[in-house]
């Protein structure tokens, strides 16, 4: 009797460490999903509230920002590439000569010199914020479109954040490689106004498909990843190697077609790409596009921040202005520019940043070894005990 | 002193014409060459508009039209520009004549039957390179002898 009450007291204190390591924390509530599948703990209504409201005050300050500085913004007409205005500090005229040396040949590598869309960067360094007021985005990009400028101004507001804060102030010691990698930062906060200055205002049906998805096909023109080589949101997703589990982790926390994509499937990669081209998005205006802070956390393609940047060097410049102003649906437009369909030049464009994973249950060799011995082993001696028996 | 005028000028304003809009510039030769062409009975427009537009898009102005007075109506638009489409309208609205088979470079030639404020509407049918350049002319026509 009393070993069956101890039973019972372990059983009871096992079940309060199986709870307290479960249940969510006061104020707090369980996403419903199993509690086998990793999974963040949801703020209250009030919280989350809050940080909605935050988040429009912060897009909406966005915006009366970027317009603020459209009609600040004085051009110089001598300079093809864009305009940069510094915002949070006084720089002094070198400092300022310098990063408009860096622009310029940022411009020049895009291909670009005198454009139909000009592109103003307005770059804001890192400044304590307001205790009344949300902090401002410091850590996301925001872009003012051309339609809701005078048609030929494309606006990007790049949050420098500390580190480019004190290069750019002279506060941190210039190496060759920091200009290499500031040149490297300066691109790619071009994102989408790049398009823009390359290409011109989209045609509406492409318009819409892309701001269905931010962008996310469009936000790096260069031909490298968009922070040096190996930083891609294929990179930043699917990290180290597919024998290790968390790279199969971060493979099935991605959406099924991008995954099947991956997996060199046509298909996959044919939605993963026309993802919002079938519904007609409407644009607002002031149209404000948002990089979300994790940007490669919602890519639908990897690496599909240069997708369009590909194709555009795949098929040249006067193909993918047919497909870039075209009436026609996203995907005849593409297919015509690529001359193939969409999904297998996807596929083929897929295989050439990672191997085609594997898709579907593969037990390892070592497991299946094992599980095959004790299967035997259990045979076995089920079959020695039962030839020992008899029946009378 | 007059030459040293000029050059200093000319090295002023270079950059402007240099680094400014060319696809506006390019409109504004086009058009100016479209009104010497034509037979007008004087080189002042009645009216002049230029500006630039996405793929279809439109834009609409409104001109006086004197009764009898024969008039060209001009659009020119820049080298990406496939189509324009020119349109002119009555007072009311409706449409009275349109234009779109000469892609860049529509021409209506119009007698007004009487005297009103006439509507004229471009839309941007076809643009390669977006926005496209666009301008405008209407200018009164020499009247022929009869």
């Amino acid at each position: 009797m009393a070993s069956v009450k101890r039973w019972v007291v372990v059983g009871l204190v096992a079940c309060l460490g199986l709870a307290l390591a479960y249940l969510p924390p006061r104020g707090a509530e369980s996403s419903g999903k199993s509690p086998f599948v990793g999974q963040s703990l949801q703020a209250t209504h009030a919280r989350q509230y809050a940080q909605a409201l935050a988040e429009k005050w912060r897009n909406a300050d966005a915006a009366v920002r970027l317009l603020e500085d459209r009609q600040r913004v004085k051009r110089d007409s001598l300079r093809a590439s864009p305009t940069i205005v510094f915002r949070g500090a006084t720089l002094p005229p070198n400092a300022i000569r310098d990063i408009e040396t860096v622009m310029d040949s940022v411009w020049r590598a895009l291909g670009l010199g005198e454009t139909k869309v000009r592109v103003t960067l307005v770059i804001e360094l890192q400044r304590p914020g307001s205790v009344d007021t949300p902090t401002p985005l410091q850590d996301r990009v925001a872009y003012l479109t051309p339609d809701t400028t005078d048609r030929t101004t494309c606006m990007a507001s790049l949050p420098a954040g500390p580190y480019w804060t004190l290069f750019i102030l002279g506060k941190r010691e210039a190496r060759p490689e920091e200009f290499v990698r500031f040149a490297q930062w300066l691109q790619a906060g071009l994102g989408p106004c790049a398009f823009y200055a390359a290409y011109g205002t989209p045609g509406r049906s492409v318009r819409s498909w892309l701001a269905a998805r931010h962008w996310d096909l469009g936000r790096y023109l260069g031909s490298h990843g968009i922070a040096g080589e190996r930083f891609t949101s294929l990179d930043l997703n699917l990290m180290g190697d597919p024998r290790f589990p968390w790279y199969w982790d971060g493979v099935y926390s991605l959406p099924p077609a991008t995954v099947a994509c991956l997996a060199g499937r046509p298909s996959g990669c044919r939605a993963a790409v026309l993802a919002g081209a079938a519904e007609e998005w409407t644009i607002p205006i002031p149209n404000v596009v948002l990089i979300e802070r994790r940007w490669w956390q919602t890519q639908r393609l990897l690496p599909g921040e240069r997708y369009l940047g590909d194709v555009a060097r795949a098929v040249g410049r006067d193909r993918f202005l047919d497909f870039w102003t075209s009436a026609q649906p996203v995907e005849m437009a593409l297919a015509a520019a690529l001359k193939r369909p969409v999904g297998e030049w996807t596929a083929d464009w897929e295989r050439g940043f990672v191997r085609p994973i594997r898709l579907g249950p593969t037990p390892p060799l070592g497991a299946a070894v094992i599980a095959l011995a004790i299967a035997v082993l259990v045979l076995t001696v089920v079959a020695a005990t039962a030839s020992r028996r008899q029946v009378r | 002193m007059r030459t040293v005028a000029t050059v200093l000028l000319a090295i002023v304003a270079l950059p402007a014409l240099l680094f400014g809009q060319r696809w506006e510039q390019q409109v504004q030769g086009r058009l100016a060459r479209a009104i010497d062409v034509m037979q007008t009975s004087s080189r002042l427009s009645v009216v002049k508009r230029s500006g630039m537009l996405n793929t279809d898009e439109g834009a609409s102005l409104q001109t006086p039209l004197v009764e009898g007075e024969s008039y060209a109506i001009l659009a020119v638009c820049d080298d990406d520009c496939t189509r324009l489409q020119l349109t002119l309208l009555s007072s009311s609205g409706s449409d009275i004549a349109k234009e779109r088979n000469s892609e860049s470079f529509p021409t209506l030639r119009f007698t007004a039957a009487r005297t009103a404020v006439y509507g004229i509407r471009v839309v941007m049918e076809g643009c390669r390179w977006n926005p496209c350049w666009y301008a405008i002319a209407v200018v009164p026509l020499r009247k022929t002898p009869s």
